[in-house]
This record gives C-alpha cells, sequence and structure tokens, in this order.
C-alpha cells in the first residue's frame, strides 16, 4: 500500500471510528457489577471490588472528588439523595486506595446548609481524616469551552475539573423531565450558572458536559430507589428498597443497568440514548457484561 | 470614678452587649432546626414592645412575661434598664467620650420625648402598632441587620474571593481558618436589603446626638427610656442628696442623664451609680425611701396632643396600592394581615435569620404603617420547606413558632403560570425546572404531556406545567429558579384564604 492510498483509507476509516471503536470495545465489553446486600457498606465495597477494586481508579498521591447527589433538602430514608453510607464507604475506599485528598461537594437545589445535613452525607464523614465536605463557592466556578452540541461553553467547578480522579456517586430515581436521574444527570452538580437553562434540550446538554468531565468510576446507589414524584420526593410510598449497589467504570452502561430497575429498557431514557450516540458508553445490555458480586 | 477600676454598671453593660452580639450572631441557621436562644431575648424583656402588643392586640401571650418582670423592676429599681442592660445606651457611653459636646439642643428638652412615645401608645390603641419604628433594641438589631452585618459579611467574603483571584486553588491551605469564620461569625450567604442605608442612617444620627450632649437620645428621645421614666417616677428607691450640692456639683459632670438641672430627676436617673463612686465626701447613697411626691404623668395637653396625633397616625395611612398587595406574601403562618401588623415589632430578626434570605423590610409595599414589615419576595430567595425559623426567633409571635409538620402546609400565596413568558408554553420548549422544586410530596406543580412539532419538523414530547392550587402554599420556590431571565414564568400571589394545605397523604388538614 503506498502513502496515498493509506491516507485516503485512514481518512476513510476516521467516518466510522466511531462504529469502529465500538465494534473494538465489543470484543471487551464494559462490565456492570451489581452487589446487593442489606448492608450498605458491604454492598458498595462488593460492587467496587467485583471490578477490581479501589485501587484500579485511585493511585497513591491522587486527589479524589466523589461527587453525591445531596440536591435536597431530604432524609437519607426519602430516597432524594445518595444513601450517607455509600458516600462513605466509596471515599473511606478511595482513601485506602492512597488519596491524598477526597473532596466531597454538591451544587444543591435547597439550601446547602440544609441539604448536607439532612442527606446525613455531612455528619457519615465527620472526622474522617483527608475528607473534605465542602460548600461550594461561586468564585471556583470557570468558563469551559466544551464545543458540545448545544453547550459551546459552561461554567463548571474548578476542584471537579482538577481533581485526578472523579466518582460519581448519584442515587437511582425518578425524574419528571428526563424519566430518570442516574450518572449522566447526576454531574450537573458540578455546573455552575443558570442550570436549568439546559432543560430546553438536557439530554445533548448532558452529553456535552459528560464529554468534557469524565467520571472514571460511578457507583450508583440503589439501595433505595425514588420510583415516582422525584426528584426531591418526600412521600414514602414512593421508596423501594432494593439493596443494590452498581458500580461500573462505563456511565453510561452503569446508567442503562440501573434503568432496568424501574422496570424500563435503557431506550427509554433519551439521557442515556444520546450519551450512548455520542460515543460516551455502552447501553445495549447484551453487549454489557453484568457481574453479580 | 478611680482610674483602673471598672463599676459595676459598665461591666453588666459590656457583658450584656456581648450578650446581645452573642445573641444576634447565633440567630442564623448554625446546622440545628432549632435556635435555642436568639435576639428576640431582648425583646421579650422590652415593655416598650409589650405596652405596643398589650394595646393593639388587645389580649396577653406568655412571651410578654418577661418584660412584664422588667416593668415590675422599673417600678422598684427605677430606670436601670438604661444604665445596666440596654445595649444601645452602651454603645453610646463607649463612644461619647471622644466626642466633643456642644450643649443640649433646646427644642429636645422637656416634653419632646413624649411627644414621641404618646403618640405611639395611642396610635397602638387604634390598632396601629408602630413602637418597634423607634424602640431602641429593635434600631440597633436593623441597623446590624439591613446594613453593618451584610457589610461586614460582604466585606471579608470579597476579601476570600480576592484570595481566590490570586490564588486559586492555593487558596485551600487558608481554608480552615475561613471556615471557622464563616462557620461561627459570618452571614451564610450576603443579602443586600432595602432600606439598608436609612437603617443605617438612623443608628448613626443617635451616635451623632452625642455631639450635644451625653445619652442625648436615651433622655431626649428614647421612646422606651421614656416609658421606664414614667414607671420610675414611682420608685422608692432614691439618691440622696437629691439636689446637687453648694460647695460640688461634680454630679452634673458625673451623671449620664439627669442633672441637666439642679435637682435629680427621679425618671431620667439611669441607676448607674457614677455619683456614689465619684462623689469627693462619699455623701451620695441610693436607699429606699417613701415615693416621692411630684406628677406622675406628663402634662395633660401632652396626653390630649399625644391621643389626637395617635388616632391621625392610625387613620391617616390607610391606603394600599392594589398592585403591591398582590404580592404582598408574609412568612409562613401568617394568617391575617391585621393581626400580623398589630404584633410585628418590625425587628428584623425573621429577615436576618430567613435561611434562603427571602424576606426583606417591606418600604410602602403594606401601607405606610407597614415599613420594615417582613415580605417573602421569591425571586430573591423562597420560604425553605423543612425550615422554621423565622417562627422561632420572631419575639412576639407575629409569625407563629410551629412545628416543621405544620408549618409546611401553612399557605403563603399561590403561584400563578404566566403563559406568555413560560418556556413550554411561550417558546414550546422542555423546561419543568418548577415542577422538580416544587417541594410538595404530591407535586403542586404538574405537568402535562403533548405530541409537539418543532420548527425543525420534529415531533416531541412537550411537558406543560399546571398549579395544583389546593397543594400549592406559595413557598416561592418555583418563581425563585425558574430559568427565565427577569421575570419569572411562575410567580406568587398573595391569597385572603390562607387554609393550610392537605397533610402529604392527601388528608385534609384538621
Amino acid at each position: 500500500m503506498d502513502r496515498r492510498s493509506f491516507l485516503k483509507m485512514l481518512g476513510l476509516s476516521s467516518l466510522f471510528t466511531n462504529v469502529l471503536i465500538r465494534e473494538l470495545c465489543a470484543a471487551e465489553r464494559p462490565v456492570v457489577a451489581i452487589a446487593e446486600d442489606r448492608n450498605f457498606e458491604r454492598g458498595t465495597l462488593a460492587a467496587v471490588n467485583a471490578l477490581g477494586g479501589m485501587k484500579r481508579f485511585v493511585k497513591p498521591g491522587d486527589v479524589v472528588v466523589v461527587k453525591p447527589n445531596i440536591g435536597w433538602d431530604r432524609r437519607p430514608e426519602q430516597a432524594a439523595t445518595t444513601h450517607p453510607q455509600v458516600v462513605r464507604t466509596v471515599a473511606a475506599e478511595a482513601l485506602r486506595a492512597g488519596a491524598r485528598k477526597v473532596k466531597v461537594f454538591d451544587r444543591t437545589c435547597n439550601d446547602p446548609r440544609r441539604c448536607y445535613a439532612s442527606s446525613g452525607i455531612e455528619a457519615a464523614l465527620k472526622g474522617m481524616k483527608g475528607v473534605d465536605v465542602k460548600h461550594m463557592e461561586d468564585e471556583r466556578f470557570r468558563k469551559v469551552t466544551l464545543n458540545g452540541r448545544t453547550l459551546r461553553e459552561w461554567e463548571l467547578y474548578d476542584e471537579a475539573l482538577s481533581a485526578d480522579v472523579f466518582i460519581n456517586v448519584p442515587i437511582a430515581k425518578h425524574h419528571g423531565l428526563t424519566g430518570l436521574t442516574l450518572g449522566l444527570k447526576n454531574i450537573m452538580g458540578v455546573m455552575g450558572g443558570n442550570r436549568g437553562f439546559i432543560h430546553r434540550s438536557i439530554d445533548e446538554a448532558l452529553a456535552d458536559i459528560n464529554a468534557v468531565l469524565k467520571s472514571r468510576l460511578t457507583i450508583i446507589d440503589a439501595t433505595r430507589i425514588l420510583t415516582a414524584n422525584g426528584p426531591q420526593g418526600g412521600n414514602p410510598r414512593d421508596v423501594k428498597v432494593l439493596n443494590k449497589v452498581i458500580a461500573s467504570s462505563d456511565i453510561v452502561a452503569a446508567d442503562a443497568y440501573a434503568t432496568t430497575l424501574f422496570g424500563l429498557k435503557p431506550e427509554d431514557i433519551s439521557t442515556t440514548v444520546a450519551a450512548y450516540r455520542r460515543g460516551l458508553g455502552e447501553m445495549n445490555l447484551s453487549r454489557i457484561r453484568l457481574l453479580k458480586a | 470614678m478611680k482610674p483602673g477600676r471598672l463599676r459595676a454598671a459598665r461591666i453588666s453593660q459590656l457583658l450584656f452587649l456581648l450578650l446581645f452580639l452573642v445573641l444576634f450572631i447565633q440567630t442564623e441557621y448554625r446546622g440545628s432546626d432549632r435556635i435555642a436562644l436568639a435576639v428576640n431575648s431582648f425583646f421579650r424583656v422590652d415593655p416598650l414592645v409589650a405596652a405596643g402588643y398589650l394595646l393593639s392586640e388587645k389580649s396577653f401571650t406568655l412571651l410578654l412575661l418577661p418584660a412584664l418582670v422588667l416593668a415590675g423592676a422599673t417600678l422598684v429599681l427605677g430606670r436601670f434598664f438604661c444604665g445596666w442592660i440596654c445595649p444601645l445606651g452602651t454603645i453610646l457611653d463607649l463612644i461619647t467620650g471622644r466626642i466633643r459636646k456642644r450643649g443640649p439642643l433646646r427644642f429636645l428638652q422637656g416634653n419632646f420625648k413624649y411627644w414621641l412615645l404618646l403618640p405611639l401608645l395611642f396610635a397602638a390603641m387604634f390598632n396601629v402598632n408602630l413602637v418597634g419604628l423607634l424602640d431602641p433594641i429593635a434600631i440597633l438589631v436593623r441597623a446590624l441587620t439591613f446594613s453593618l452585618y451584610p457589610l461586614f459579611g460582604d466585606t471579608v467574603r470579597q476579601a476570600w474571593v480576592g484570595l481566590y483571584r490570586v490564588m486559586g486553588e492555593g487558596r485551600d491551605v487558608l481554608a480552615p481558618g475561613y471556615e471557622i469564620l464563616r462557620d461561627h461569625l459570618l452571614p451564610f450567604r450576603e443579602t443586600f436589603y432595602p432600606l439598608a442605608f436609612l437603617s443605617f442612617l438612623l443608628f448613626l444620627l443617635i451616635l451623632l446626638l452625642e455631639r450635644y450632649e451625653r445619652r442625648a437620645w436615651c433622655r431626649r428621645l428614647c421612646p422606651l427610656g421614656a416609658l421606664l421614666g414614667l414607671l420610675a417616677r414611682l420608685s422608692p428607691l432614691r439618691r440622696t442628696p437629691s439636689a446637687l450640692c453648694d460647695e460640688c456639683g461634680d454630679c452634673r459632670g458625673l451623671c449620664p442623664t439627669s442633672f441637666d438641672r439642679d435637682t435629680l430627676r427621679e425618671e431620667e436617673c439611669v441607676r448607674c451609680l457614677e455619683c456614689r463612686v465619684g462623689c469627693r465626701f462619699n455623701r451620695v447613697e441610693f436607699g429606699f425611701a417613701g415615693i416621692g411626691g411630684g406628677p406622675y404623668l406628663p402634662e395633660r395637653r401632652v396626653i390630649l396632643g399625644g391621643l389626637v396625633t395617635g388616632f391621625l397616625l392610625a387613620r391617616l395611612f390607610r391606603f394600599r396600592s392594589p398592585d403591591a398587595q398582590a404580592r404582598l406574601l408574609r412568612p409562613p403562618g401568617v394568617r391575617d394581615e391585621g393581626e400580623f401588623l398589630k404584633k410585628c415589632v418590625r425587628c428584623g430578626e425573621c429577615m436576618k435569620v430567613c435561611l434562603k434570605n427571602a424576606l426583606y423590610p417591606a418600604l410602602f409595599q403594606a401601607g405606610a404603617e407597614g415599613v420594615y414589615t417582613p415580605l417573602l419576595i421569591p425571586r430573591l430567595g423562597y420560604c425553605e420547606y423543612n425550615c422554621t425559623l423565622c417562627g422561632q426567633v420572631c419575639p412576639t409571635g407575629a409569625i407563629p413558632d410551629l412545628p416543621v409538620e405544620e408549618k409546611r402546609r401553612e399557605v403563603m400565596g399561590k403561584a400563578a403560570l404566566d403563559r406568555n413568558h413560560c418556556l413550554p408554553f411561550a417558546k414550546g420548549t422542555n423546561c419543568i425546572v418548577c415542577e422538580e422544586h416544587c417541594p410538595i410530596p404530591a407535586k403542586a406543580i404538574r405537568t402535562e404531556a403533548e405530541q409537539v412539532v418543532d420548527a425543525s419538523g420534529r415531533t416531541f414530547e412537550l411537558r406543560k406545567p399546571y398549579v395544583v392550587d389546593d397543594l400549592c402554599t406559595g413557598c416561592g420556590i418555583c418563581e425563585h429558579v425558574c430559568p427565565l431571565e427577569g421575570k419569572s414564568g411562575i410567580e406568587v400571589f398573595a391569597v385572603r384564604d390562607r387554609t393550610p394545605v392537605r397533610e402529604p397523604d392527601g388528608t385534609p388538614y384538621q
């Protein structure tokens, strides 16, 4: 093959890279670990260990951001925020893997002080050396060029951007607009500015953000899920206890599997579909390796 | 005074000033649902606040008991509150030494302060309770809440932000120090209030009056001082000698309030005991004697004048602008506007403590008599579903202190969509930020889905919001978070019927 035809081939093949990469990945299917345990600490540990342990994701000396959902002034049993035990276990594992610092924060919808307190997360992490539960500060959002489909640029949180490892720890729950809110949507917690604005084309917007701010590890808290009146809930009748924790390095795959817990298919959730189309991960359950931990 | 020795009165003053400032700073959410002690304690011992409440509301509440105790103590001991407790008086005492005096203002002498006190009291009797406007504690709390504390908070915060601009994430090494400051001393977020300047100005004027004589405000104007003075006239605790001594006359210089004539005026003596400590001959004594003679009340024409002025004050400011009324949203639990106005001290505590900084002092939205009363402005902040702080700190129960389960159902207003602005209606795009934020478990904002075709011919599901009136409490979070710039696509309007909404599980409110 001469140089010219090689370049032609290269040019042509780039048109198919998305598909090609996907086919290549198919050989090594993304793994989603599912643990079920009434003890949420054990469950979380099992899920992470099934993926090869936290050491696979966190190197000694890393600064780790653990991003739970602390969006609402609700108690853990109301299933609107990530369970404190799950967050605590993830933070502790990151420390054990050698993290220099673990930072935990979320841009809340209700008053941050109340959310941090009611969710139980502040109390659960209190006194852990090397773990900072931080209130977000306006000046730390900085404009980031996304060049996405709908968002050209947006303000993102500096500590999330500068972290060595970003661990996404959402809770699985119902949402009025996107159907469900899982890992992909949990990323909204590091967005500054007028976040509500992106609701008009939320699927593409979330893909835009997730394409830039990658979650090295996604741990979905499905210890109890909110099946209706999300994302805030409040009524115990809408809460279903599943005792499950889902973990994957592929955020789309994690979301896709979590969807099934609600009796839905991955393609029902347009956020997942948009991210899949953008090549952010796998959503076909047949091409995902499910690991019962 | 002997150098280097603090008098008992001065120690008491400083301790109470410190207590006042600590309580003021404690009047904020600091991680606990309930605030054990707040600056409302100072209003609860304030007999002027109690008088205004009793005269206008014409009923009693146990919250006023401490004030009655203080009134009783004043009957026995005289105006000790002014010389031993009042934080405003202490501040004046602390600064007055540095201000050269010009001599008293003539027009303030005599009955001037009764011309302030009596119209306020009579107006209260005619159902317009304005005593808080000139109450010294309220003036101080408002100056702090609306101007000085935000100024302090904003200055520190700007410095902190400035450090970030210089150091970037390196600022984190200083974070522990800043967090201590933020968690214990600073307001959680910067808020700018209307009437900030006026509140500051009134406080400043009181300080500037020290240019003319010591404690000018306390002896010439303060309605609380005047009221306590009326009670103090009956006090059996008397100073001897009751007049200046011929050979000395030092008392005139030592006394902060009473010796502007040659005899001590019982209703002005603040019991600071300055004269006793400073007497060269150890001649001055305070002891219980019989009740002195002399008139107990101001002259009849002042009383009648006060009555007429109070009547006019109560009746001439009753105009209400309907536009302002439509958006007159009161704190949660306030069901009747008239009753609220009678009880509200206008002290600003609810606005200080408001978790989301949703409450602001009214200018003229509630009429002239409603100035400084709290208003919910949803575009600036909303009423947090699980928060009950404003009711806890309200000194008179104008905002009731409700258990959180009840407060969640209290109605402040009702939300209404503006279809000319609301995105799904006006622009045909999805949004539902309001539905997402509505805190009512059964959702007072719901959506109905509709298949629509957008400008590029694509069919999609559009979710259109609507408000369920029976569930809406008017907390204002929907208006607050509406992503439209400027005017919100959903707004909360005042309603007269503020019957609490149903329980979360649907059972009607008992």
